[in-house]
């Protein structure tokens, strides 16, 4: 309908699994939502570094197990443990072994107390800061005008919205703590093997690079990989739409084995996508682990043969057994924070990506807001007011030219013309889903851009072509007019416009819950319940697009009934399709083309013989005959109307 | 089209009995991919066991060293010492030699095996990673075509049951869980086995002694992980039941956004959104505590068993009686006993899960459809077109009351049999139970004296043109839309038939014509353009027997004129079944069925039944809507008026 200004987010929209763009910004942006939860990560911070260091000082005291009492050397230095010297009694070895496994235990009490409290802290604060964020997000959408919504699916712009927070959510609950955690791990492991001896810490990271470019190409294929296999998911999951959706027509032209068949072949497409994406991440686990026994055999080779041959590697002391031992944990150690790192890298990206996304929704500008210091509009007496209005989706290329218009408080106004005339446009402005480009729209004398949005539409009632109903209760969904109606004013309201017979007839009457969007209601029965919850909220000015899908006859009466009672005493303006609303109306606009051409009685309209003449002849002729139905068949003669 | 009755069945919820059973016979359908199940699977037990010979091979590295460096340093003694050292260690001095010797040999070799031991145990992985994925997509991919196949053949009566978004579930998320717990869960499974039972014989074999000592721990785990596995359960399935209620907020938000931005109500559904963000949000933290705690014990108990390791272990050395090296590969296949336990609670998840998911699959494939070929049953020879219903009785399967009640009548071939009626009288059912999609519950459906319950599905339907004001257009293209119910059509008939739809026009119009794509993927035709469509796919199928129902979407007057005139030159000929909306159409009918409350209460023609039924003619004022009479000259005159 509306080609909007900027098209700014409609990229980002399309972005699927993508590499984070402007990561810098996006980091800032999360780090915002965790302001307030600043004490939280502080404790997850310390806990981590206690949760690190216990892990790093155990295997130092397991190795001390081994250089104290199990081999004590004599005048080696590499037991800091203890001073019981080597040649103790057997009880004495015993008893310090047993105070240090003591000691152990603790150490890793210590350490489960601290990884719980971690792991509960962080997702704490996450779990607050992406609610949070929804909460925002949902406020946000809530702001946009409709012109933003004009460019966008709803149901493509929720899948994103979900899926986003499907990937922030998981990053936020254990993907970041173990990706921190086990950079802070790989950093310790790191500094405490270059402490112990520089050379074989060198040789025991050798193989680093490889892991990184290993996790990097992997991760990468992968990534593209399953961007195809999701499209490919989407074709079977329209596939099957459809099919189970016109399962009726397939059974009636005997179709079902052929669209077995492209099924077939739709899901064989699908499996061969999930199949290759999962080449790539069935490769990377295996490919790390080689490249850490690689790096451990590397490490005791070196050490070993230099213990053995009790000569120094390359000018650095010669090692003890203990150390050679350490570090053969330490670089089994060091493998596993980087197969998680490698695992978790892929969750990673997939939330910075999402936050952007989500960022990118929530830095849309909303182009309809209260200016600084808009009234309150005062109850509206029902004088609408257009002086010269000009509306233009893109610049230069007005839907609305030069409109003037008055309808004084009570009338009807009529708006007819074909698709595309700026019929929409003219009824957008009143309540002010868009602003003007040039002219201004005046209720009650009041400029619709000097008073605020809420005050304005909650006096306005808006009844759409396209009724909207929520999976509530016929009784919610009335009251969704005005939500501090009663039961019985509902009723009332519905009884009002004729609905409340079908209703009462619904299995559980006004208790009925509506299915999915209304499901259930035939399209007319939907319009009586959206025209019940406009005259419930009883506005003092009625926006009305009128439905253009055909109801079956009886209904259609009850509608118009309705809309009859609808329109009584408010100032009205309709998109007209039935001609019982224009015969009514104390004014029809013709409009063509962004300008009106016609403006008059329906009488005076069709006198005058021109555009609106043309246009009831081949639209409204037909309905003519659901009036007045005559005996042979034959539609009443048109000229009559005229007279 | 009947009434399509709500089902709102709660998902998930059976017994865990059942549920484990439908698993079982998910796993069945293992058979079908069993050569790549039996790559993964033998990778996968390849894999373990290298995975279990790692600690031998790290001792052998330890123990190249250590006794290289004893030797060394026994060695290193004064000559009269070094006999009494050997002896400590149970070695000759020529065995001390021969050690010293060959030590760095033997530590090279070691490291050398263990790196190649690691690129083939890689290698093993990957196989078994990728076809345990391989496997699994494939059972994914036999579960959804069997319940598409399935979907496709139900009858009407199911899918008025069951709602699309719901079967859909069913071929996506409950597959996808399924198939998740067969790639992954299944592969744990095996993979725990595997390593629990060979590590607690290897480690009873290494040392019983020391084996004992951390036994006692095993059960406890055990224990300790099916209670978190259940209790955490329900909790996972809350979170994702009010994750489901978020996003349908936010859905509905979206999707109404007129509405709530008209009736100014985004403080109400701001409200309702946060109410809701803040339910999930606590039971996401419920979840969160319960994991804080669960996860960090299972650490814990694993490391426990370490620690006691140590101390026993340790004494022993200390004493002499155990090897550091051997130490050491005790420690390790103490490792491969915990870490498969660690696994179980997520094991226990993913099988409840899935085991809940294969139930409603198989709810699918085990439904019977109430209407299917019997067993004798012979295909339908060309139709003559006599349709005849005797004292036919249908009731919807939920309902008492019935919707036909004892109904009988005879369409002659050729014959246009006009149904009239209030909504719910039982028209539509009528036209529904010609082509079988539902069988009545008592009587007979007769055509040309077969009983449409002996005649094999495909030769009645093939044989019946249906057209109905809503059609459903499927993705693909005009062509293949027209050609629906004959695939093999030619061009030419293909065009034909859209020329006496007053189709070929339209069509023509746009820039690709009969290839322009329609359906939920391509161009958006108006109502009316369906149904010119639609009246062409009836027309190329040139059937005997017609079921339409003459009402035409709102269209303009010159379009609406043209419908009219193909549905006219449709019905020629053929015995025909419509729903009337139409005068014209009434009075050309060679039979009138006024029905009301699912009983023929009238019948005739039109002159007879103006005379002789007030019902008739209340409905022929109040329902009926006159035909657009006009002329060529007019048709020109209202087109030029449109141009202009």
């Amino acid at each position: 309908m509306f080609g909007g200004p900027g098209g700014g987010p409609r990229h980002l929209m399309q972005q699927d699994l993508s590499r984070p763009q402007n990561l810098g910004a996006t980091l800032a942006r999360f780090g915002h939502y965790f302001r307030p939860y600043l004490l939280a990560l502080l404790i997850v911070l310390v806990l981590m570094i206690v949760q690190a260091w216990t892990q790093v000082v155990t295997p130092d005291l397991t190795g001390q197990a081994v250089d104290c009492f199990l081999f004590p050397s004599q005048g080696s230095t590499s037991c800091w443990y203890t001073t019981l010297p080597p040649d103790a009694s057997l009880d004495a070895k015993i008893g310090g072994l047993a105070g240090l496994v003591g000691t152990l235990l603790l150490l890793y009490i210590g350490g489960a107390i601290t990884s719980g409290l971690m792991f509960y802290a962080m997702s704490w604060a996450g779990q607050h800061a992406l609610r949070k964020m929804r909460v925002d997000l949902f406020a946000h959408l809530h702001r946009l005008s409709l012109g933003f919504y004009a460019e966008r699916e709803a149901g493509d712009l929720m899948s994103r919205i979900t899926n986003d927070s499907e990937a922030i959510q998981q990053a936020f609950s254990n993907t970041l703590v173990e990706v921190l955690s086990s950079v802070l791990l790989l950093g310790w492991i790191v500094i405490k093997m270059l402490q112990t001896n520089l050379l074989y810490a060198l040789l025991s990271i050798i193989v680093l690079p490889l892991m990184i470019a290993a996790t990097v190409h992997f991760s990468g294929q992968a990534r593209r990989a399953f961007r195809k296999s999701r499209q490919q998911m989407g074709s079977v999951n329209a596939d099957l739409q459809e099919s189970i959706a016109g399962v009726r027509e397939a059974q009636a032209f005997s179709r079902e084995e052929e669209n077995i068949e492209q099924f077939r072949q739709t899901n064989a497409a699908n499996r061969d996508a999930a199949v290759r994406a999962a080449s790539f991440t069935s490769a990377l686990n295996p490919t790390l682990e080689a490249l850490g026994y690689l790096a451990l055999g590397i490490v005791v080779v070196a050490g070993g043969l230099s213990v053995l041959r009790n000569e120094p590697l390359l000018g650095t002391s010669v090692i003890s057994l203990g150390t050679v031992f350490a570090f053969m944990q330490y670089t089994q150690r060091f493998n596993q924070p980087i197969q998680r790192i490698a695992v978790m890298w892929t969750n990673v990206q997939n939330a910075i990506a999402g936050g952007e996304r989500i960022f990118g929704l929530l830095d849309q500008q909303p182009d309809i807001t209260d200016k600084p210091g808009a009234l309150e509009m005062p109850p509206i007496q029902g004088r609408v007011e257009f002086t010269n209005v000009r509306a233009e989706y893109k610049p230069g290329e007005p839907v609305l030219c030069d409109i003037n218009l008055t309808a004084e408080p009570g009338q009807t106004i009529a708006i007819v013309g074909p698709t595309g005339a700026g019929k929409t446009t003219i009824i957008n402005l009143i309540p002010r889903f868009y602003d003007v480009t040039a002219g201004a729209v005046k209720i009650d004398g009041f400029d619709v851009r000097d008073v605020t949005a809420a005050s304005l539409r909650s006096q306005i009632g808006i009844v759409l072509q396209d009724t909207f109903l929520f999976s509530d209760t016929v009784m919610n969904n009335i009251r969704y007019g005005r939500l501090d109606a009663s039961d019985e004013e509902v009723i009332a309201a519905a009884k009002l416009v004729s609905a409340d017979t079908f209703i009462e007839r619904l299995p559980d009457g006004y208790q009925t819950v509506l299915g999915e969007r209304g499901a259930g209601l035939s399209q007319g029965q939907r319009q009586l319940i959206a025209i019940a919850r406009a005259a419930l909220a009883n506005p003092r000015i009625l926006i009305l697009d009128e439905a253009t899908s055909s109801v079956d006859t009886r209904t259609e009466r009850l509608i118009q009934k309705a809309l009859e009672q609808l329109l009584r005493g408010r100032t009205s303006f309709v998109i007209a399709h039935r001609l019982s609303t224009i015969r009514n109306a104390s004014q029809v606009l013709m409009l063509v083309d962004g300008e009106i051409v016609e403006r008059g009685t329906h009488a005076e309209l069709l006198a005058r013989r021109g555009a609106y003449y043309n246009l009831y002849m081949s639209q409204f002729r037909r309905e003519e005959a659901v009036e007045t139905p005559s005996g042979n068949g034959k539609s009443a003669p048109v000229l009559q109307e005229a007279r | 089209m009947p009434v399509s009755h709500t089902n709102r069945r709660a998902r998930g919820g059976r017994g865990g009995g059942a549920s484990f059973a439908s698993l079982g016979r998910a796993l069945g359908y293992l058979g079908r991919q069993r050569r790549s199940a039996l790559l993964a699977y033998g990778a996968l037990f390849v894999a373990s066991i290298a995975q279990l010979a790692v600690p031998q091979l790290t001792q052998n590295m330890i123990n190249a060293v250590t006794s290289g460096a004893i030797a060394n340093t026994i060695l290193a003694l004064p000559t009269f010492m070094q006999g009494v050292a050997a002896t400590q260690t149970g070695k000759t001095l020529d065995q001390l030699r021969l050690d010293q010797a060959n030590a760095e040999m033997l530590l090279i070799n070691a490291a050398l095996l263990i790196v190649a031991f690691a690129v083939m145990r890689g290698l093993f992985s990957f196989v078994q990673a990728y076809m345990a994925e391989k496997t699994s997509q494939g059972i994914a991919f036999d579960l959804r075509n069997e319940i598409f196949a399935k979907i496709q053949r139900l009858s009407f009566s199911y899918h008025d049951r069951n709602q699309t978004g719901q079967l859909m579930i069913r071929a996506t998320d409950d597959v996808e869980k399924v198939r998740m717990f067969i790639a992954q869960g299944l592969v744990m499974v095996a993979q725990t086995i595997i390593l629990l039972v060979c590590a607690l014989v290897l480690l009873l074999t290494t040392n019983w002694q020391l084996t004992l000592v951390v036994l006692p721990i095993l059960p406890i785990a055990l224990i300790l992980f099916m209670v978190f596995g259940s209790i955490a359960q329900p909790l996972f399935v809350q979170v994702q039941q009010r994750i489901s209620t978020l996003n349908t907020i936010l859905q509905e938000s979206l999707a109404g956004i007129r509405v709530v931005k008209a009736f100014t109500r985004e403080p109400y559904e701001q409200a309702r959104f946060n109410r809701s963000a803040d339910d999930l949000l606590t039971q996401q933290l419920k979840v969160t505590r319960t994991l804080s705690f669960l996860f960090p014990v299972v650490f814990l108990i694993a490391q426990v068993g370490q620690a006691a390791i140590l101390y026993f272990g340790g004494k022993q050395i200390i004493e002499g009686t155990l090897l550091l090296g051997e130490y050491q590969k005790f420690s390790m296949y103490l490792m491969y006993v915990f870490f498969p336990i660690g696994l179980l609670g997520f094991i226990i998840t993913m099988m409840a899960q899935a085991g809940a998911s294969a139930t409603r699959i198989f709810e699918i494939l085990d439904a019977k459809s109430d209407v299917s070929d019997a067993p004798d049953a012979v295909n339908l020879p060309p139709i003559e077109g006599r349709v005849e219903f005797r004292n036919v009785t249908f009731r919807y399967f939920n309902s008492s009351d019935p919707v036909l009640d004892d109904v009988s009548f005879i369409a002659e071939p050729g014959q246009t049999v006009a149904l009239l009626g209030a909504t719910g009288s039982g028209k539509t059912t009528i036209i529904n139970l010609i082509p079988r999609f539902y069988d009545p519950n008592a009587g007979t459906i007769l055509i040309d004296g077969h009983d449409i319950r002996h005649v094999t599905l495909e030769s009645l339907r093939s044989q019946i043109g249906i057209v109905l004001q809503e059609t459903t257009l499927f993705s693909g293209t005009i062509r293949d839309n027209i050609a629906f119910g004959r695939p093999d059509a030619s061009m030419d008939a293909i065009i034909a038939a859209a020329q006496a739809a007053a189709a070929h026009d339209f069509i023509m119009d746009f820039p690709q014509g009969y290839d322009t794509p329609v359906g939920e993927r391509g161009t958006t035709l108006s109502g009316g353009q369906k149904q010119r469509i639609a009246i062409a796919r009836a027309l190329l199928l040139d059937p005997r027997l017609l079921i339409l129902d003459d009402s035409t979407s709102s269209v303009d007057l010159v379009t609406e004129y043209r419908i009219q005139k193909a549905l006219d030159r449709l019905m020629k000929g053929r015995t025909s079944f419509v729903i009337a909306q139409r005068i014209s159409t009434v009075l050309n009918a060679d039979q009138i069925l006024v029905l009301d409350k699912g009983r023929i209460v009238a019948r005739g023609k039109h002159e007879e039944l103006m005379e002789n039924s007030a019902i008739y003619a209340e409905i022929y004022h109040s329902q009926l809507v006159g035909d657009t009479e006009l002329d060529a000259a007019e048709v020109e005159l209202a087109s030029a008026a449109q141009e202009a």
